[in-house]
């Protein structure tokens, strides 16, 4: 069987993370989102796969290339415009000829979901799973295990139950699919009503399984401490002598730990980086490729991408660094309680530090405020303390 | 260049010939053929066609066997035809043989035969070849091509075979690459490189000059010419076959293009600290001379530049295709030879030559095992992975990010940089892939620069001091896909002749980075508007002034401008794809072109 990951749309919400990359290919513990995707489908046989890209697409084809690193054979398709869930799949119909699994590519998810899935087909299954946050997704309603109602993010309260986005469909949904979205409705969502409507039987199967969504970019933080604890423990590279390592911490070929570095796991630390001497790491924290952590700084619950250096001395916590960015000594995130605005929502994050977009140039003795955000291509001239957000682009003088 | 592929096994040969023929695609070609031999005395079945493999695919004719050979010609001696194409056949039509390489003797060697009462069909060498074969077949084939290579001059890579022989294949080689390696059921397949083998194996042994190998099911023997047995090491490479795959992108230039950052990383990967740069540099090193050719050219010319600048030795470039005509009786400089493929003929000659005159050499390649490796006293991979469209890209960068380390190696080794300088060097060398992806980021805003470029007839790149080479190499790219002429130069030179050719329809791509030259960079912008040629720079996002005086401004993220050839020419890269995309040429496959030169 077949399966089509949703992978073309950028993740608006998560801006400035998403300027150069599709939400796909945020990474989450050691690997981009989509591939805990193409890991769960490989490992309940489905090797043969269509990507449904558009926005960044590149940066997707470039590290999935076509898929025999990863186990499965990819096939690409490309959804010129982002117009909807329905619409991205139906991008994929001449791949597809039998029965397919639909599969989102920004969410985290394991075999196990996709195998209960294949357990229960129907002519329309879906794997439903309970949200505190039901308002962002399609919500459902179930009589059993028939579903008897789906709305896409309804204003008020319905149920707490949500479609994950993984489905099991029977190949003449395409039709149908193809006739809605030709109407100008492009949600699978509304394909799913009219098949409903027209007596199709679409099964609800009710997941326990880790299934987890990036909503704005400091989820990822959450995410990442779920996904590393209880994540294994793989070391290469070289350790010099008066190197600590505690718990599960994976290090990547090539990467240098100097003498008198300090990590407590769960962390993971990617390929070719330089850390040290005397650097800390505290859980939980994800490291990229090609990193430098200069002596006697400290970072812990963080993720910082690939590409970054971070001058010495430094203070690094509750943050998320994105790739390529430039930080010279003495930078400090002030990580703090913090009761966010988001979408015009009140949310209390019980600590939150900072986050800088890619390739930005942060001088030395550069302060940010808790919950501060500092767009992509900034430049931040030294001994600066960031009390705001920064837009795109800015020079902070 | 001409591409050979030979099989024997237990599977029908035909269509693993063709699949295998695929693979060489990009060595460039202009017609193709195939034969096979027959099981049990069935007889040959040549076939072949003049243009791409698929022109052969739709005229073929099934033949049955599980023996063969197939090759890819690009022509070279008489033009390209349906008569030209390999395999050529024996008087006897017994024997099919392909070639690549040049006969120098084939002349004499051609009207002794034909005194011989042998009878030609074609004006090629190769023809001449099959015949003194058979003029020296007394029924062992080995022997036969052994003595009859014994009598030839030149360059050659060959593959035989012959009905009295069923299930084998002979091959030989002289300054020409061929590669064998067997699968784990026993099939044995040989060719110009090691992509058609990756179905088989991933583990190779390459022939080396005066080899003779005899293919058979389930193993091979090889020999050199005076019929000595002889072993060469196997070596392991990593590819798969999906490497070679375009992976969703539309080309392979626009998909190595992008795999540039990946690419950077790994060629750094473990070489940039104190311990892995001592393990690059050869010791006692006061003169370099660098010999390349194509792209490693410029890619030698950037590193010109580093070298003097790290390590402070006087660096010298060479054509590598020039050098030998040099009367020099000694060479004093350590020679660096740079080549992708490790197989480009005049590199390698170069390279031959350098170790007569009694120097030490040192090659910087991207392929293991590649015939340069064997010449060369040293070698550092760039491993870029495999590159497949003919305009070389992360080839190239790779390349240059070699030299760098090269040039550290050598500076920490002579003790020309301080240690806070090294160290703040390293830390800029390292922040490359990130760079170069950020230039990779705005592709939508150089696709909307090639629209300028599409319709011109002719485009002039500037630059000077470090970027004088990447103005060269803006314009290689640019004509090597979209043929369209182009010319790099060193702005200061465009006084002295190319501006007479100035006006509003020929623009001037410049390269323009924050160094001690930019001011003069400035005025011959100047210069180019005051001839009414529109100009377009590549430079710093963040440089106001430059866009202010020119047409429109290609952004490149600011780096020490040491570095910026490396981030600059990504962007001139993307320049040329998207113009040959417009104009709708062949990118992966531009007319007359070869990916690996191996004739001279």
């Amino acid at each position: 069987m077949k399966a089509v990951i949703l992978a073309a749309g950028e993740g608006t919400r998560l801006r400035p993370l998403t300027v150069s990359r599709p939400k796909v290919m945020l990474r989450v513990g050691d690997k981009p989102i989509m591939q805990y995707a193409i890991d769960a489908l490989r490992e309940v046989g489905v090797r043969d796969i269509v990507v449904v890209v558009g926005y960044q697409k590149e940066r997707i084809q470039t590290h999935f290339a076509d898929g025999k690193d990863f186990g499965v054979n990819l096939e690409y398709v490309v959804q010129r415009k982002q117009l909807g869930t329905g619409h991205a799949l139906l991008c994929a119909k001449d791949h597809l000829d039998g029965d397919f699994l639909a599969v989102p590519g920004d969410n985290i998810l394991d075999g196990a979901m996709v195998a209960q899935l294949l357990d229960h087909r129907s002519d329309v299954t879906m794997l439903c799973t309970e949200s505190a946050q039901p308002r962002k997704y399609g919500v459902v309603e179930l009589d059993g295990n028939r579903v008897t109602s789906i709305i896409e993010k309804p204003p008020r309260r319905i149920s707490n139950l949500i479609s994950t986005g993984i489905y099991h469909f029977s190949h003449r949904f395409l039709d149908l699919l193809e006739r809605e979205v030709g109407a100008g409705r492009f949600e699978l969502t509304h394909a799913l009503q009219a098949a409903m409507a027209e007596g199709y039987a679409i099964r609800g199967e009710l997941t326990t399984g880790l299934w987890l969504d990036v909503v704005f970019p400091w989820d990822l933080l959450s995410l990442n401490a779920r996904v590393l604890a209880g994540g294994p423990s793989r070391q290469a590279g070289t350790l010099e002598s008066g190197v600590t390592v505690q718990g599960p911490v994976s290090i990547g070929e090539g990467s240098v730990l100097r003498s008198g570095t300090y990590i407590k796991g769960p962390v993971s630390i990617g390929r070719g980086c330089d850390i040290g001497p005397n650097v800390v790491i505290y859980p939980t924290t994800s490291i990229g490729h090609n990193v430098t952590l200069s002596p006697f700084t400290e970072v812990r619950n963080s993720v910082i991408m690939d590409n970054v250096a971070i001058g010495g001395h430094s203070y690094v916590s509750h943050s998320i660094i994105d790739e390529g960015t430039t930080i010279q000594s003495h930078f400090v995130t002030c990580a703090e309680p913090k009761l966010l605005l988001i979408e015009n929502e009140l949310i209390q994050i019980d600590k939150i530090g900072s986050i800088v977009g890619e390739s930005c140039e942060i001088g030395h003795r550069v302060v940010v405020d808790a919950g501060r955000t500092i767009g992509a291509y900034c430049r931040i001239e030294a001994g600066n303390r960031i009390i705001k957000d920064i837009p795109d682009s800015a020079r902070v003088v | 260049m001409c591409g050979i592929v030979g099989y024997t096994g237990n599977r029908q040969a035909l269509g693993l010939l063709i699949e295998g023929l695929k693979r060489l695609e990009y060595r460039g070609y202009d017609s193709a053929g195939v034969a096979v031999l027959g099981d049990e005395g069935g007889g040959l079945r040549i076939q072949k066609a003049k243009g791409m493999i698929a022109e052969l695919e739709r005229r073929l004719e099934p033949a049955s066997g599980t023996t063969g050979i197939a090759h890819t010609r690009w022509a070279t001696h008489g033009r390209p035809s349906d008569e030209n194409a390999h395999p050529f056949t024996d008087c006897g039509g017994k024997m099919a043989l392909i070639h690549n390489g040049i006969i120098e003797n084939f002349q004499e060697l051609r009207e002794r035969l034909l005194a011989g009462g042998h009878k030609f069909t074609s004006e090629t060498d190769t023809e001449t070849l099959v015949h003194l074969i058979e003029s020296h077949y007394k029924g062992d084939l080995v022997v036969a091509v052994r003595k009859a290579l014994r009598e030839v001059r030149g360059s050659y890579a060959i593959a035989v075979v012959h009905t009295d022989h069923p299930g084998t294949v002979v091959g030989a080689v002289s300054e020409n690459p061929l590669v064998v390696g067997v699968s784990p059921e026993g099939e044995v397949v040989m060719a110009s490189d090691v992509t058609p083998l990756l179905p088989f194996t991933n583990d190779f042994t390459f022939l080396e000059d005066g080899d003779v190998v005899e293919l058979r099911a389930g193993s091979f023997r090889m020999t050199n010419l005076s019929g000595r047995k002889v072993t060469r090491p196997s070596h392991h490479i990593d590819w798969s076959l999906e490497d070679a795959q375009k992976g969703g992108f539309e080309h392979f230039m626009l998909k190595e293009i992008h795999e540039q950052p990946h690419a950077i990383l790994q060629s750094l990967m473990g070489r940039i600290t104190d311990e892995g740069l001592v393990a690059l540099a050869p010791k006692d090193v006061d003169k370099v001379k660098i010999v390349a050719c194509g792209t490693s050219y410029h890619a030698g010319l950037i590193g010109k530049y580093i070298i003097e600048s790290i390590a402070g030795v006087d660096t010298t470039v060479e054509m590598a295709s020039e050098y030998r005509y040099s009367n020099l009786a000694r060479e004093s400089a350590l020679v660096i030879a740079i080549t992708q493929s490790g197989e480009t003929i005049d590199t390698i000659s170069a390279v031959r030559e350098a170790k007569r005159r009694g120097t030490r050499t040192l090659a910087i390649t991207n392929v293991v095992g590649s015939t340069i490796t064997r010449e060369a006293n040293d070698v550092i991979y760039t491993r870029a992975g495999p590159e497949i469209g003919v305009a070389a890209t992360k080839t190239f960068t790779t390349q240059v990010v070699a030299l760098y380390l090269l040039a550290f190696a050598l500076g920490l080794r002579r003790r020309t940089v301080g240690a806070e300088d090294l160290r703040r060097l390293r830390e800029e060398l390292r922040r490359l892939p990130a760079k170069v992806q950020t230039v990779l980021n705005s592709h939508e805003a150089i696709r909307e620069a090639a629209h300028r470029l599409k319709d011109c007839q002719d485009v002039y790149f500037i630059g000077r001091n470090i970027n004088y080479p990447v103005a060269l190499e803006g314009a290689l790219k640019l004509k090597e896909i979209s043929y369209i002429h182009a010319e790099g130069y060193p702005a200061g030179e465009l006084k002295h002749g190319p501006i007479a050719l100035l006006d509003g329809r020929t623009p001037v791509v410049a390269v323009v980075v924050d160094d001690p030259v930019r001011p003069k960079m400035i005025s011959n912008i100047g210069e180019v508007s005051a001839r009414d040629a529109p100009v377009y720079a590549v430079g710093y996002e963040d440089d106001v002034e430059l866009a202010k005086v020119v047409d429109a401004l290609i952004p490149i993220p600011r780096t020490d401008a040491l570095f910026s050839p490396v981030v600059a020419v990504v962007a001139l890269q993307l320049l040329a794809y998207y113009t040959a995309l417009l104009r709708g040429c062949h990118i992966d496959k531009p007319r007359n072109l070869a990916k690996s030169v191996t004739v001279e």
